[in-house]
């Protein structure tokens, strides 16, 4: 009977380490979930697949075009080609040169929303791609897009 | 006295564990809170630079990561699955995966995000790009790293 008491008397204690090595665990995963923190976004339209310009190839009586050619297959640098009308306007293979090269064109009285289209070769890399983006932007240009050269 | 020096002596010693406990739990619950979940469908790529992409533009929920990786064999990843990009007559793989995707959200816009390596060829976003055009899908961004513009253009 007397023992009985004792017993009741004791405090019931769940097992906590379970729990806490559990918590652990969660807390440590989310903490080494890979962060996003620096990273950035842009943004284009894409090519019609649908109505009257699918499968027709994009074009506008005016626009400036940046065609990206890449001599060599694992080529480091790459050959930047400024063209107005289908008109070679600037050669060379350095980005500060294109931005000038824009520059001088909206200088030259472009308005912001004359298109831009970036041509880049298939081999092109993705950095070069971004590359000659920003420079458009850098230049003031709004619409700028890039050729799909599969429709 | 000699009562209470007899029983701290034989009194076991216990740390209290209760606002450790608490603490943790405030910790964890703030990190399931914060975390975005389209981050555990990122792959470790490099990613180009870039100072004109805007830091937070794209809304947290209906994205859709696409990663490019592997320049030299490129592969298209999906929430860790490899599926097929490659362009063709129809439908491949990608854009109908979008397609559903799409219909699942019931109208709301869906954002399909590209991660791709700096490396990756111009072919393999194109084709991405075109497969992403198939599904309809207007919410389109390109990941990059963001710096200064004097970090890229050297001064």
């Amino acid at each position: 009977m007397a023992k009985t008491q004792s017993r009741q008397q004791e405090k019931i204690q769940p097992p906590m380490t379970p729990m806490i090595d559990i918590v652990f665990q969660l807390l440590i995963f989310f903490l080494l979930i890979p962060s996003q923190a620096g990273e950035a976004y842009l943004t284009t339209n894409l090519p019609k697949t649908q109505g009257p310009l699918a499968g027709k190839k994009q074009t506008f009586v005016k626009h400036v075009e940046i065609e990206l050619r890449v001599p060599e297959e694992d080529n480091k640098d790459v050959d930047i080609v400024l063209k107005k009308m289908d008109k070679e306007v600037g050669f060379g293979r350095n980005f500060e040169g294109l931005l000038g090269a824009l520059q001088n064109l909206r200088a030259e009285g472009l308005p912001p929303d004359y298109p831009v289209r970036i041509s880049p070769w298939m081999a092109c890399r993705h950095k070069w791609v971004v590359r000659a983006f920003d420079m458009a932007v850098a230049a003031r240009f709004t619409k700028i897009h890039f050729a799909v050269p599969y429709i | 006295m000699a009562k209470t020096r007899e029983s701290a002596v034989s009194g076991a010693v216990s740390f209290n564990m209760t606002p450790l406990i608490d603490i943790v739990l405030l910790l964890l619950i703030f990190f399931i809170l914060t975390t975005q979940f389209s981050q555990l469908e990122i792959e470790p790529v490099t990613l180009p630079v870039s100072f004109a992409a805007k830091p937070k533009q794209v809304s947290e929920y209906n994205n859709v990561v696409i990663n490019l990786v592997n320049p030299d064999a490129p592969k298209c990843k999906v929430m860790g699955q490899q599926v097929d990009y490659l362009v063709r007559e129809g439908d491949n793989e990608l854009s109908a995966m979008l397609k559903d995707f799409k219909g699942d959200k019931e109208g709301r816009l869906l954002n399909v995000i590209l991660r791709a390596d700096e490396m990756i060829p111009y072919e393999a976003v194109a084709s991405v790009m075109l497969s992403v055009a198939k599904a309809e899908i207007e919410g389109w961004w390109i990941t990059t790293e963001i710096r200064e513009q004097e970090d890229i253009l050297g001064g």
